[in-house]
Formats: structure tokens, sequence, C-alpha cells
């Protein structure tokens, strides 16, 4: 190996016969080195994407919930909630009365999914009322029995494109129609309320901004005639990926009769979409190593021509043609290694540049995000190298199995 | 760069000559033929060709241009195989060898030296003398070690970290000589050695040849159209339409 090694980067440093094999030579390293570093920063970029979306949406939703299967809403529920609590990694959990609403201003309306919350549980495991554009969340505080200044119409809080869609803004009033009405002689007549918007919210996730709606819990109760009752309790867990696990901890310790879901679950689609995204972007980036690659080829295909005397010099002495072969192998690979190796360094480097000056901005307003995020990981860079290097040693295979079969009387012959 | 040098630089010898019983025969071709297939049909280069190169023996063989000189000497180092016919190097039949097998055979028992340098221009001297050590999985410093040795032996020591563009023709054939000898072969072919030299260049290194055989026991083969070298030799043979015979 050391023999095949000295002479391969011999000849890879040396002064070339024909110039032209040395600017191919040149062009492959740089075609790799391009090839190498481009796929690091596109997957720098997408894997940014892809984790300050899931940083968000995981902020905006709560990491586990439960309910009953029947879908018959959880009665009792303090104790339950105060017992689960205490489930190992569970760190924060929250009450809620979730229901489909429609929500009306004027001749606008518009579907809604309307939580009846605790905001200060619900602040621990959700951030959506954190991310305020319009007024404040702190109308949806519990009210204390005896307030003789409580107004008469309860408090909501909506989402910035339900507010844009019914042009509503804080302070206006909206009315709630829940499609669980009263069973009257005329039929099942929709029960209608009154309510005041106190507050917008903006996640950036057009699912929450355009169909959430909050109100307290007990306001949610009365206009569902269900007091006392909850649908969901939402957990906040120590560990993201193991939600599932966790989840399923959470449902034994609930006892037979509840499910629970998950923040993976809920998005499947959207992260299969972001993966296949990043594998698309992955085989077309790779396109720049194959052809990286074939610059190998037709490089050492040349300098096998060039080199065919020394080959049958080499051979006349008692180099093996497994030795010949593993020279040009060699070569290729060393070619291969630089440019991957610049690659890598050029790759990282920008990436790292990217992610900490910032310096491609972004329109918030279309991305929710003001620069472009880079999260360049050691697992992409390895892979990146294996695929490089093994492209690149695909294209030795030919030019180094003509070397080894070179036939030193013919080559000399006419020399 | 001068063609000539001082022959006196060529001087001492140190090797210590191997001993081996005069009629030990190293080489031997039985019934060899060789025809090459061109565009005009089948071309004979020779047919049923006998020769047996003993321990210590000088064997020169001349001819016309074209004859099958080369061809032969390629057979002889198993860089080639003959169309019918074997060649035995001590109990070893050439034609059974493997190409790694021939590897080995050349790499250990035959030292190759062209009418042309074929020095490795990448490399220096003392590289390209320590080339067939290397091959052979010897340390560097092993080899470089021997290399510097052989150099001293023909007489370019100081030359060592040279590369081949920097020496003379004659420079550059005796580094040849010493890659072929650093293995120590018991057999040296040379393809008209001094064919691409001039005069008095061509008799240092056919000189420092003969030394060389004589001081390490070499069966030798050399093939040249020089019939005053040839005739230097312990014997001489013409190979003429195929066939060799004692040349007068």
């Amino acid at each position: 190996m050391r023999f095949e090694l000295f002479i391969a980067s011999r000849y890879l440093r040396a002064k070339r016969r024909q110039a032209v094999v040395g600017v191919i030579t040149a062009i492959s390293v740089i075609g790799v080195a391009a090839g190498v570093a481009s796929l690091i920063i596109a997957l720098a970029i997408t894997n940014g994407m892809r984790r300050d979306l899931q940083d968000r949406l995981v902020g905006s939703t709560a990491h586990v919930m439960l309910m009953r299967v029947a879908g018959d809403g959880i009665r009792d529920w303090q104790p339950l909630l105060s017992r689960l609590r205490t489930t190992p990694h569970v760190t924060a959990a929250a009450p809620g009365l979730w229901e489909q609403v429609l929500i009306s201003r004027g001749a606008r309306s518009s579907g809604a999914l309307i939580k009846g919350i605790v905001p200060a549980d619900e602040r621990t495991v959700s951030d959506l009322l954190k991310g305020m554009v319009a007024g404040s969340a702190n109308a949806l505080e519990p009210l204390v029995d005896s307030d003789p200044n409580a107004p008469a119409i309860p408090p909501i809080v909506i989402g910035k494109d339900m507010a844009d869609s019914l042009g509503v803004q804080v302070g206006e009033t909206v009315q709630v129609i829940s499609p669980q009405g009263e069973m009257t002689p005329f039929g099942l007549v929709p029960r209608y309320q009154r309510y005041t918007l106190v507050g917008i919210f903006k996640s950036g996730f057009y699912q929450y901004d355009s169909a959430y709606a909050f109100t307290r819990l007990a306001d949610a109760q009365r206009l569902f005639s269900e007091p006392d009752l909850i649908s969901v309790i939402s957990f906040k867990v120590d560990n993201l990926y193991a939600a599932d696990k966790i989840g399923r901890a959470i449902e034994t310790s609930a006892g037979p009769g509840f499910q629970t879901t998950n923040w993976m679950e809920q998005n499947i689609e959207l992260f299969r979409a972001l993966r296949l995204e990043q594998y698309v972007s992955f085989i077309v980036l790779t396109l720049i190593v194959f052809v990286a690659a074939l610059n190998i080829l037709i490089a050492l295909t040349m300098m096998v021509m060039e080199k065919t005397r020394d080959i049958a010099v080499l051979m006349s002495f008692g180099v093996r043609p497994e030795q010949v072969r593993r020279i040009f192998l060699f070569q290729g690979l060393l070619i291969s290694v630089i440019g991957t190796v610049l690659g890598l360094i050029v790759g990282y480097g920008m990436s790292w540049l990217g992610g900490h000056y910032r310096f491609i901005h972004l329109d918030a307003s279309v991305y929710s995000i003001e620069y472009l995020p880079f999260a360049p990981t050691l697992i992409d860079g390895l892979i990146v190298t294996a695929v490089s290097l093994g492209v690149s040693l695909i294209a030795t295979l030919y030019p180094s199995g003509s070397a080894a079969s070179v036939l030193p009387a013919e080559a000399l012959r006419y020399e | 760069m001068p063609e000539t040098e001082d022959i006196s630089r060529l001087e001492p010898y140190r090797l210590e000559p191997l001993i081996v019983e005069p009629r030990d025969i190293v080489l031997r071709a039985a019934k060899l033929s060789k025809t090459y297939t061109t565009g005009r049909g089948q071309l004979d280069l020779f047919r049923d060709l006998d020769l047996e190169v003993h321990a210590g023996e000088m064997v020169a063989i001349v001819g016309e241009s074209g004859v099958g000189k080369s061809s032969l000497l390629h057979l002889l180092a198993a860089l080639d195989r003959p169309t019918s016919g074997e060649v035995w190097c001590g109990e070893s039949k050439l034609s059974e060898f493997t190409p790694s097998q021939a590897a080995e055979f050349r790499n250990r028992d035959v030292g190759y030296v062209w009418q042309f340098h074929y020095l490795l221009p990448e490399f220096t001297a003392a590289e390209n003398v320590a080339m067939p050590l290397l091959a052979r999985g010897d340390s560097r410093r092993t080899a470089i070690h021997q290399a510097i040795k052989w150099l001293s032996e023909v007489g370019l020591a100081d030359r060592a970290e040279h590369r081949s563009g920097e020496l003379s023709g004659g420079e550059q054939q005796r580094v040849s000589l010493a890659r072929a000898l650093v293995t120590e072969p018991k057999l040296l072919l040379a393809d008209e050695p001094t064919g691409d030299l001039d005069g008095k260049t061509a008799d240092i290194v056919f000189d420092l040849i003969q030394n060389l055989h004589k001081a390490h026991g070499l069966a030798s083969v050399l093939v040249t159209h020089n019939l005053e070298f040839a005739a230097r030799c312990d014997r001489m043979l013409r190979l003429r339409d195929g066939r060799l015979a004692p040349s007068i």
C-alpha cells in the first residue's frame, strides 16, 4: 500500500507532459469540492429550516394530548390532572375544552376550534398566547366568583389570519355559534354567544392563525352547557422525540377509555414533505459530484495513456498488475479526498458564517423568520463524504483497470 | 551534462562475487516459437528456438533489426508468452506463471536493462533505483539505503538526489543498470543497453555491465548490434531465420 500511495501522490504532484491532464485534475478537485460544499450548505439550510419550523411548531402545540376514546369529555378532571402531572418525563400539563364553532362578525364568518383554557396552565404547554400582535391574553384569566366589575360579555383571543378574514379588531365583538345547541320542539337550535375580542396572536402557522380561538375555560363550559367538563389535557414533556413513548405511559396512568396523540402524529405529513425535500436536494446536488467524478475518470484515463510506458517499466521490474491498479485507484481517491476535504471546509465554514452572521435575509411575513437558518450536522458531513468518495471510487475503476491490463512487452515494443 | 565520464570513477567494486558452479543452467528455452498475427497474416519471429544460459556466463545475441531479439528477451523475462515452447529459470516454468507470479519472478530473479533508460522522471535517481525494492514491500529507508549502495557501484552516489532529466545519457543508463541489479537477481537481461549512447559512453557502460556481471556471478544475456561488445562476451549467438546459431 505504501508503495502505491508513494507513486500515486508523486504522480499527482508532478508536472505533466500533457498540461491538459493537470488542468482536468485541478478541475476534478474543484468539482468535488464544489459538489461537497453545495451539499453541506444545502443540507444545513434544509436542516435549519426544518429545525426552525419544528421549534416553532412544537412551541405552538402541546407535545402530547390526552382525550377520551369515546369523545365524551373528561369529567372530574382535577384529580386526574394532578396525578398525571407526576408522570415521569411530564414537565407541564394544562386542561382544555376544545370544540368546533363558527365565529362571525356581520356578514363574515369563519370556522374555528375554540379552546377553553386556563391561561397560566396553557402558557406552560403552548407558546401561542405568548405571540400576541394586538391586545393581551390577560383578560382570559379566570374570574373571581364575586367580581362585580366582570364584564358581561366574555373575552376571546383569535389568530391573526382569522381576525383579518373577519375584519375584526381588538375591542370589537364577535358572535360564536356552537353547533352543539339545545333540542327544542322546533328541533336543534344552535347556541349563540357574543364575545369581546381582547387579543390577536400570530404563530406564523396558517393552520393555527386562521382557525384557533381561545377563551376562558369557564366560558367555554358555559357555551357548551358542560360545567366542569374538559375534552383534552395537554402535556409538555422533557424529550420531544420520546413523545410517543411518554404518551403511552400517560395513557396507562390515566386508565382505560383514554387515548393520546402527539405532535409528531399531528404533523407527520409536514415533516414527511420536509424530509422528501431534503432527499431531493441531496440527489440533485449529488449530480455535481457525479460531474466531478466524470472529470476524475477523464483525468485518470488520460494519465494512464500518458503513463503507459512508465506502467510497462514498473511491470518489467516486478510491480504486480494489482499494484498498478491500486496506484491509479489511489490517485483518483487522492483527488477525491483533497476535493472532499476542501468542500467540507468551505461547506461548514459558509454554514457557520451564515448561521452566525445571518447575512441572508428573508421576508418574515412570508417565512416567519427574518434570516436563512443554517444547521450543519456531523452526520450530513459523514454521508456527503461517503457519497463523494464512493462515487469517485467508481470513477477510478475503469482507468485503474485499464492501467493494470497494460502488457509491458506490447507497450514498449514501439518505443 | 557531459555524455562521457572518467572511467576511473567507476572503481572499485566492493561486493563479493557469488560462488556458483560454472555449469549450472540458470535459464533454458526449449523449442521456443513466437508468432505474431499481423494485418498481412502470420509472422513467425522464431521457431523451435533453443537456448541455455549458465551461471556466470555472458551471452550476446546479435542479428539484424526486426529478427526478434527484443521479443526473445521479453519471453526470457516473462514479459510475454511464447506461442509454443517453454522457458525455464531454475526449476520454474515461466509459462505456468500467473501475472502476479511473473511479476514476482521479474522482481526477484531478473534484472532488465532497456535500450533507453526508462527512468521515471518524477523520481530521483535513488528513488528510481529503490523502486523494485519498494514494490516488493521493503521499507523506504532500507530501499533507499540499498539504492545508494548500488548507485555507488555504478559510480553515481553523488547523483542520488538528481532526477533523470538532470543526468547525462550515460548516467541515466547506469542508474537504470543499478535499478536492474538492486534486487540482486541471478539473471541480467539487457536489450541493446548501449544502443542509445555515443561510442565512449557506450564503452563505459559496457565495461560496467561486464564488471558487475563478473562481480556478482550473474547469468547475462545481452542483445546488441555492437559486434565488438558481443565478441567480448563468453558466447555470441546470431538470431537469423528464427534460429539461434553460434556466431564466429
